[in-house]
């Protein structure tokens, strides 16, 4: 039996390592890539508290955060094309445009 | 204890692949360290008897997103390394925020303890987690589905050359 502090300690480390790395690089896809590192820890922690829980939604909930991580990640692969095309770079310091 | 040792196996293995993905310079060996993460990460499901999660992370993960991740880096050809123009205070600061985080919820979760939950009568397996998607979670599954739609035809609009004839 897993003990459930270890499932959700586990989770979180991982939703920090993405955190960290969401803040820090300014890689547009190595900050994608930390987006879902970020939602793969979220899963952990749903998945171990619905075997906690004895129960079925946690593997539902997670299915969802699967579905909107594959709607993020198809709609920033977009955007990161899009972007691009437009300014030949994929740094994040160049996005200032709408500075005010 | 066989499912303790596993799940510490994979658990390991899942960290030190994350921590790579991020400090990668290259954005390739990120990726396939984030196809190593997503494969571990789904070990771990498996040893939490979430067989249908672990199943759906590396036929969704492992070969839609993390294909998708490298097509696009060839597409874009990600070659130029951006350097990291950031001092090691900010860095430190912004390593520290999310840590700290991390240590507040940890802290929260072993001071009030968790409780033992009475084992309830549904159970966690395929047949009670159709049986829940299907009945009460019916409207959240269609409306995915719509949200899936939505996300299809944004991404072609957002991605689409303006002219077919023009050069850029």
């Amino acid at each position: 039996m897993i003990p459930i502090e270890a499932v959700i300690g586990f989770g979180l480390i991982i939703f920090t390592i993405g955190l960290a790395g969401v803040l820090v690089r300014k890689n547009l896809v190595i900050m994608l890539m930390s987006l879902e590192l970020l939602l793969n820890g979220v899963n952990i922690i749903l998945a171990g508290l619905g075997r906690h829980l004895n129960s079925p939604r946690g593997s539902i909930f997670a299915l969802f955060v699967i579905i909107n991580a594959v709607s993020e990640a198809a709609v920033g692969f977009a955007l990161v094309l899009a972007y691009f095309r437009h300014r030949k770079s994929y740094d994040t310091d160049s996005l200032n445009d709408l500075k005010g | 204890m066989i499912t303790l040792a596993v799940f510490i196996f994979f658990a390991v293995l899942a960290v030190v692949a994350a921590l790579l993905v991020v400090v990668q310079k290259n954005a390739m060996h990120s990726v396939l360290y984030l196809a190593f993460t997503v494969l571990a990460t789904a070990g771990v499901f498996f040893a939490l008897q979430a067989e249908y999660l672990g199943a759906i992370q590396i036929l969704v993960y492992g070969g839609g997103i993390v294909v998708l991740y490298i097509f696009v880096i060839i597409i874009v050809n990600l070659k130029e390394i951006v350097p990291e123009r950031r001092g090691l205070v900010p860095k430190l600061f912004l390593v520290g925020v999310p840590v700290l985080l991390c240590a507040e919820v940890v802290t929260l979760v072993m001071r009030t303890g968790f409780p033992s939950a009475p084992s309830g009568p549904e159970g966690s397996g395929f047949r009670e987690m159709a049986e829940m998607l299907f009945a009460s979670y019916l409207l959240p599954f269609e409306a995915a589905s719509i949200l899936l739609l939505a996300v299809l035809i944004g991404a072609i609009v957002v991605a689409r050359r303006r002219h077919i004839d023009d050069p850029d």
